[in-house]
């Protein structure tokens, strides 16, 4: 029972837990004594209290303990440092534990990392967007060969490094993190923008690499200083030569069988950036496009059912009554004249039908005088007092052919705009309403801002989404900000909606 | 009475000629686009221009521009203008010269013959005609200028029917309230929006127009 229950409440802990092996860790490496009683009793003393803020603070002591890594291993270059546990590796006068020194930093800061996004500590939002970048443009790339250039440069940089250049020994730990940082991101950008050219650089690397290996193994000899070569060692205590031209081959080998693979990949035209971004574009366009058309449908329809039930109806109800009237005309002149004067009612609420057809379809007024007298038109019908802002080019009175809005993006915004200012009336209590027009840097923009009671929520109820969606058709967006207790704002924007820019490149 | 007619249907513009020769107007001209429209209503100067707002050449609201533009040329100069739909946009920018003899009617308001009749002369007399969709759309605002709110309900309701091109008499039929009492309103309407002693018909066009500016 006893077990059953520190095991949950051990659990409950999750990675706050990992506090007591770090604050282990580094009682050792910052006292050097054999124990870190005190250090361990502290840790687990928050595990056990705080457990919120352990687990916070695991990430932030797993980078530290990373960095203070890369500090080590410059240390370690100098000599003089004693015997120091770090992580699972004896550090010190031990040339294979030194070596492992580096990889283990990287992977503390890896594991740091990771946590910040798992446990969602202070700043693990910046953490997670740039991680999500990074993951985005590893998925968008389909030639996973490129990535190979950045271990090949690592090691192109530790064998380049150990020579003397110009009279310099350049193999310091400073030197290599500098150049190592410059290369590694010329090779994102490489990676990034012509995957398949890094690859045909990876490739290539890989095979001078290996020969190289080789021709070291051959002019080895005892009296050369140390000779480091990815994970093998040359020096007096250990004749490695074997291990270097195993390594040389490999890589070799590598190259072989990566070369011919990229070098087609990169006739072919390469799968590039291009390709993922026409690819998205087309899945964009698929799906704007059968909204597009669904929506056409749906409009069709209403349209229709409106016409049958409405106009046409009244149309019949007109013939018959005219009928009625004609056979009645001789024989009840008075009942004929009712039927006549009923007629002409109905005549005229088809007509009043009709019109509210047509302004739902395309307001006269807009079609008349384009988008920015149609708002204007819009706000005198609306009980509301409105502050109207447009800042829109182009004539709006006698002879508006300048540069106007186009046509069907112009009727998008409009019906988005008169949505807005409808929840605005209808829903939110709102007492004035502000709206702005303004075109800009080849973008068209609309807000609708009210003081009304907010806390609307464009996922409820068809309007606003039917609205989106329209917009979507014109690569525009629709955003929404209605925090409880308003204000409320209504942001539209379509890109490129000026007729005069169809001539250019938009 | 002289009138030119600015209509780009043929079966409307005939049925408009026959409806107006039959009570007595004299029809000068009948024309069915925006430049011939303006070179009539320029050129006969009749004493009502009766104008279909969409016409060609661009099918949009030309014919309202081509009344306007009229209108700037001879000012004064009566247009009723007539829509299949009605815009407070529109009937302020035919009001907006103060001039007066303006009408802005929905087309359906033909079928009344005496009614349409009745608009016609109260425009060519120099009196402003709203269609009542337009003056429904104004009641149906909250007012924001400072001079409306002061009106009573009943000076509302004096002042939209005046909206309506009615005279004094028709509005006391309509109210049910005798004639003496409809100049009282009037005369209250006037006051407070401040509208110095003129003659009658242009204080009614002022009231009209801040009415539509509120």
């Amino acid at each position: 029972m006893e077990a059953m229950n520190l095991i949950a409440q051990a659990r409950a802990r999750g990675w706050g837990l990992l506090l007591v092996p770090l604050a282990l860790q580094y009682a050792l490496l910052t006292t050097q004594r054999e124990t870190g009683v005190g250090e361990v009793v502290a840790a687990v003393a928050i595990v056990v209290f705080a457990p919120r803020v352990a687990t916070k603070a695991v990430p932030f002591a797993l980078v530290i303990l990373g960095l203070w890594g890369i500090i080590l291993v410059r240390d370690l270059e100098r000599g003089s440092v004693p015997p120091t546990l770090y992580g699972i590796v004896l550090a010190g006068p031990y040339v294979w534990g030194n070596r492992l020194v580096l990889p283990e930093a990287m992977l503390f800061l890896a594991a740091g990392a990771w946590l910040f996004m798992r446990v969602g500590a202070p700043g693990s939002g910046l953490v997670r967007a740039v991680a999500r970048r990074i993951a985005g443009a590893v998925a968008r790339r389909p030639s996973r060969w490129a990535l190979v250039l950045l271990p090949v440069l690592a090691l192109a940089l530790e064998v380049l490094g150990q020579r003397d250049w110009l009279g310099q020994q350049w193999w310091t730990t400073e030197w290599t993190l500098v150049s190592g940082a410059v290369l590694a991101v010329g090779a994102v950008f490489l990676i990034r923008w012509a995957p398949s050219v890094a690859a045909i650089a990876a490739a290539t690397g890989l095979q001078i690499l290996g020969l190289f290996g080789i021709i070291l193994a051959a002019i080895w000899t005892p009296a050369m200083p140390d000779q480091y070569y990815g994970v093998v060692a040359l020096n007096p205590q250990f004749d490695t030569r074997a291990g270097a031209v195993a390594q040389g081959l490999v890589l070799l080998a590598a190259g072989a069988y990566l070369m011919p693979r990229v070098i087609r990949q990169h006739l072919a035209g390469a799968p590039d950036r291009n390709l993922a971004a026409l690819t998205e574009r087309v899945q964009t366009l698929t799906q704007t496009r059968t909204d597009a058309v669904g929506a056409a449908a749906a409009e069709l329809r209403r349209i229709e059912r409106d016409l049958h039930d409405g106009a046409q109806a009244r149309l019949v109800a007109l013939g018959m009554s005219l009928r009625a009237a004609e056979r009645m005309f001789a024989s009840n002149p008075e009942a004929a004249l009712a039927l006549v004067t009923e007629a002409r009612e109905t005549s005229s609420r088809a007509l009043t039908d009709l019109r509210d057809l047509v302004r739902g379809i395309y307001p006269p007024v807009l079609a008349d005088r384009g988008l920015a007298d149609a708002v204007r038109a819009l706000v005198l019908d609306t009980p509301l007092p409105i502050e109207l802002d447009i800042d829109l080019p182009g004539p709006t009175d006698a002879g508006g052919q300048a540069s106007t809005i186009e046509m069907p993006v112009g009727a998008a915004v409009y019906f988005a705009v008169a949505e807005a200012l409808a929840n605005a009336v209808r829903h939110s209590g709102a007492r004035t309403v502000r709206i702005h027009l303004s075109h800009a840097a080849g973008t068209l923009r609309a807000q609708v801002t009210d003081d009304g009671a907010g806390g609307a929520d464009p996922a409820q109820g068809t309007g606003l989404a039917g609205v989106e969606r329209r917009l979507a058709t014109f690569d525009g967006i629709l955003a929404v900000s209605s925090p409880p207790g308003g204000p409320t704002i209504i942001a539209i924007e379509v890109p490129c909606a000026l007729s005069s820019a169809k001539t250019s490149s938009c | 009475m002289r009138v030119v007619i600015g209509e780009d249907l043929f079966l409307l513009r005939e049925g408009l000629v026959k409806l107006l020769s039959a009570h007595g107007f004299d029809i000068v001209a009948a024309v069915g686009t925006a430049p011939d429209l303006l070179a009539a209503l320029v050129g006969e100067r009749p004493d009502v221009g009766i104008v279909d707002v969409r016409l060609p050449p661009t099918h949009t609201d030309d014919g309202l521009r081509a009344a306007l533009r009229a209108r700037a040329q001879v000012p004064g100069l009566p247009v009723l203008v007539l829509s299949q739909y009605v815009e407070q946009l529109y009937a302020r920018e035919l009001l907006a010269d103060q001039a007066g003899g303006v009408g802005y009617l929905l087309k359906d308001r033909v079928f009344n013959d005496d009614q349409f009749t009745g608009a016609i002369r109260a425009v060519a007399a120099g009196g402003t005609v709203l269609d009542p969709e337009v003056v429904r759309k104004l009641l149906g605002r909250r007012s924001r200028t400072e001079p409306l709110t002061r009106l009573t309900p009943r000076e509302h309701e004096v002042l939209a029917l005046m909206a309506e091109g009615r005279s004094n008499a028709a509005i006391a039929q309509r109210l049910f309230i005798t004639e003496k009492a409809v100049s009282k309103h009037a005369a209250g309407i006037f006051a407070k929006l401040d509208l110095a002693p003129s003659d009658d018909d242009n204080r009614r066009v002022l009231a009209v127009l801040a009415y539509l500016e509120s």
